[in-house]
């Protein structure tokens, strides 16, 4: 079978399948070309698949061939074959990206010849590297329009990879006050007090309405999100949570058990040097300028 | 039994029984218990002043003996729980003067003083002491009802009274049931009037029942903690429900028994006039006080319109767990607190995983994690995955939380800070003891030159002596000694809490 033979045939089979968006079985090829023989469908079909023609697809124990989006078919035109099969590679990953070394040793390609590639494809706008969170030395490789898997962008609270402690302090706050206002009014109420306990908690969605109103975010926050926020304050010792009986999470703010106990409202316990602190010798009781201190 | 411990229980028999006993004490706190003999060859004491130190520390029940191997001599132990108990006293007299007025704290405070004491003693002392101070009105009958109601309340209990046992020179002290006493007044007057104790015949001696006053503290915390989390009706019915818990239960039980919402209920009809939400609302406030996170009262069952249990054990565990998160808040950060309450929540957990919940940096995470680890707060359990070969094998770190490791720790520092805060205080004594010594005899002088009516020109020429520079410096000093007393107070607090979960097994 000669070139010009085999464009044609796949030229043929390519409209076929452009008939079918659906995608199309060899029985659909065979009717269409009936002149045609297994073994030259089958490395025109392979050729296809190659070349990224075609996406492959069993159904109901036949195979189906289906032609691939025309966008990204588009967007190689005019690439050579490296840089197609590069972008094939990072195109699979998905927004989850891929690393360069999986890049290398799926396509095969040499160090050198693989950066030139990648630059190339950066410059035409077609992929991007992105900064993984939780390692921040790799970069890993996705097509441009995609938005970063929360794995490798790490969500609302990464920005350009880094992780917003501020960001999380200031909703963390915020949080704390909505639920303090409504803290208190499980004291003495005059309607019972579980109306007063179900008028101080909180649900995640109605903290999460309250944050979006307040504007302090740039970011659309999740009731995940806002859920992750809440779950600190309870870790912070300023919340409880709760389950509703149909399931959903809701928050109230507390108070401490006791007050600061005595060992903390004395220098000694929140002294960093009292394991070294002795009757005798550089720190004692009797010298102590933080007891001292203290006392004037 | 810890150094820490020994060195703050020395400090404190120093303080107030002086320099003979505290050797003595120091001695038995660090061997243990031994004879009179042994402890002479240890400290090198006179055998008179051990012998004394040794009357003064059972008296007020510092110590205790029992018979040695061969019966005939006696070993001596320090108790150094009693010891600690020292600092307590003033809470004890607050307690009682708000309790039962201020009768019973001066009631209470001899008898402290003088450890065991009869009755008619202690009533007859105070009468005598008082008789001209207009301004208290202190009288007999009334020393005397107050003895009787702190008797019947418990406050006070009669003495154990020593034994003899067959085939043995050692008494053994063995505690006497309390019967309320009948005590009459007239022979009470009878007794002040002639100044002779040996006519009351009464020999019954009394002593303070601690245990008593730590149940109130006990209580006194676990409805403040109730009324913080949730309102004051909520306090009260706690209250009621430990009032309960009295009647039915053992009084340090880890759990109460059951106490029917009837009876619950009952007791708020009764206060329905202070209280009319509590009174409405009393089978709400039943459940809101069930299903708060604290866990202090649990329902037990249904029967007689549901059965309510108080949960001393765990609320002793959740107070202490709030002092360590308090501690580790004041020591670390509130970061520092947030890791703990995240593993605490979790009970084992991994690093990765703690960086993920308590949504902080991962460097500031990690140096948080290890420092928490450095000062035992939290623990670590490496899991080694079996049979991999080589340095390859990744462990895996957990962190968890041991309370009662954690509590001891904690314990350690209390004694520490204790001991810190009464050395610091015998310190600042010693060094203006010149001008505290000064002050005290021109106090003396002034009253006497009071009684003795001289004019006013010379009391002020003796008061005169103190020039203002000493004034300021003694305001100074005892402003210092103040702040530093409340602070004995404090940690004292600290340590019940801690004292209260350790009578649990674990």
């Amino acid at each position: 079978m000669s070139e010009s033979q085999e464009e044609e045939l796949k030229e043929k089979i390519l409209n076929i399948a452009r008939k079918n968006p659906k995608g199309i079985t060899d029985n659909d090829i065979t009717t269409a070309i009936p002149d045609l023989t297994s073994a030259e469908l089958v490395t025109t079909i392979n050729k296809l698949l190659q070349q990224g023609c075609f996406d492959i697809y069993k159904q109901g124990g036949s195979l189906v061939y289906r032609l691939k989006a025309q966008s990204s078919k588009q967007a190689v035109k005019g690439a050579d074959n490296e840089e197609k099969v590069v972008f094939n590679l990072i195109e699979e990953a998905g927004n989850k990206g891929i690393w360069i070394r999986d890049i290398r040793n799926g396509s095969n390609l040499a160090n050198t010849q693989l950066t030139k590639v990648l630059k190339n494809l950066e410059s035409k706008k077609l992929i991007k590297a992105v900064k993984c969170v939780n390692a921040s030395k790799k970069k890993v490789y996705m097509l441009y329009n995609l938005e970063p898997d929360r794995s490798v962008s790490g969500g609302a609270w990464y920005q350009d990879q880094d992780f917003e402690s501020e960001f999380v302090d200031i909703l963390n706050r915020q949080c704390l006050r909505f639920l303090q206002q409504r803290a208190d009014k499980i004291k003495n109420n005059p309607r019972g007090p579980i109306i007063g306990r179900t008028q101080s908690y909180a649900t995640a969605a109605e903290v999460q309405k309250y944050i979006t109103d307040l504007g302090i975010s740039n970011v659309k926050l999740e009731v995940e999100d806002v859920i992750t926020i809440l779950n600190t304050l309870v870790y912070d010792g300023k919340a409880e949570s709760s389950v509703y009986p149909d399931g959903s999470k809701v928050y109230r703010a507390i108070e401490t058990l006791i007050p600061p106990p005595g060992l903390v409202q004395v220098p000694c316990g929140v002294c960093p040097l009292i394991h070294k602190c002795c009757s005798s010798g550089l720190v004692t009781p009797q010298d102590c300028v933080y007891m001292a201190e203290w006392l004037d | 039994m810890s150094h820490q411990l020994g060195r703050v229980v020395s400090e404190i028999l120093l303080r107030y029984f002086g320099e003979i006993v505290e050797k003595v004490g120091k001695d038995l706190f660090m061997y243990g218990s031994k004879p009179i003999g042994m402890i002479l060859k240890t400290t090198g004491l006179p055998r008179a002043q051990i012998v004394d130190s040794l009357r003064t520390l059972l008296k007020f029940d510092l110590a205790s003996f029992e018979p040695s191997a061969n019966e005939v001599i006696a070993d001596y132990k320090l108790i150094p729980e009693n010891v600690l108990l020292l600092i307590r006293y003033p809470r004890y007299l607050l307690q009682m003067k708000s309790k039962f007025g201020s009768e019973a704290e001066l009631l209470v405070e001899e008898l402290l003083q003088q450890a065991t004491c009869t009755a008619t003693e202690l009533v007859v002392t105070l009468a005598i002491k008082y008789k001209d101070d207009k301004e208290k009105n202190i009288n007999i009958v009334k020393l005397k009802d107050v003895f009787i109601s702190l008797a019947t309340a418990g406050y006070i209990q009669q003495a154990p009274v020593a034994e003899i046992k067959e085939g043995s020179e050692i008494p053994t002290l063995v505690p006497v049931a309390t019967i309320v006493p009948d005590l009459d007044a007239r022979q009470l007057m009878q007794v002040m009037n002639s100044g002779n104790l040996a006519e009351a015949n009464d020999n019954v001696y009394w002593k303070v029942n601690y245990d008593r006053f730590h149940q109130d503290f006990r209580d006194d915390l676990m409805i403040k903690a109730v009324t913080r989390r949730i309102d004051d009706n909520a306090g009260e019915l706690m209250r009621f429900l430990l009032q309960q818990m009295y009647l039915t239960s053992a009084a340090w039980a880890p759990e109460s028994n059951p106490a029917p919402a009837l009876e619950l209920r009952e007791s708020c009809r009764r206060a329905a006039a202070e209280r009319p939400l509590l009174h409405q609302h009393a089978d709400q406030y039943l459940k809101v006080l069930e299903e708060n996170g604290t866990g202090f009262v649990r329902r037990s069952g249904d029967a007689a319109g549901g059965q309510f249990v108080v949960r001393v054990r765990h609320a002793a565990e959740q107070l202490v767990l709030s002092v360590i998160e308090h501690t580790v808040q004041e020591r670390l950060g509130s970061k520092a607190a947030r890791i703990f309450r995240l593993i605490r929540s979790k009970k084992y957990i991994g690093e990765e995983d703690i960086q993920k919940h308590a949504m902080l940096p991962n460097k500031e995470c990690k140096e948080l994690t290890y420092k928490l680890l450095e000062q035992h707060f939290i623990s670590v359990q490496p899991m080694r995955k079996a049979a991999s070969a080589g340095g390859m094998a990744k462990a895996i770190y957990l962190y968890h939380i041991n309370l009662h490791e954690v509590a001891h720790t904690t314990a350690q520092m209390c004694y520490r800070s204790l001991h810190n805060v009464v050395r610091r205080g015998a310190h600042e004594r010693q060094q203006h003891s010149r001008l505290l010594h000064k002050q005290r005899r021109v106090r003396t002088i002034v009253h006497g030159m009071r009684l003795r009516n001289e004019p006013q020109q010379n009391i002020d020429d003796v008061e005169e002596t103190l020039t203002p520079p000493e004034r300021a410096a003694l305001a100074s000093v005892e402003q210092r000694l103040k702040q530093l007393s409340a602070a004995e107070l404090e940690l004292d607090r600290t340590l019940f809490i801690l004292d209260w979960y350790f009578t649990y097994p674990h």
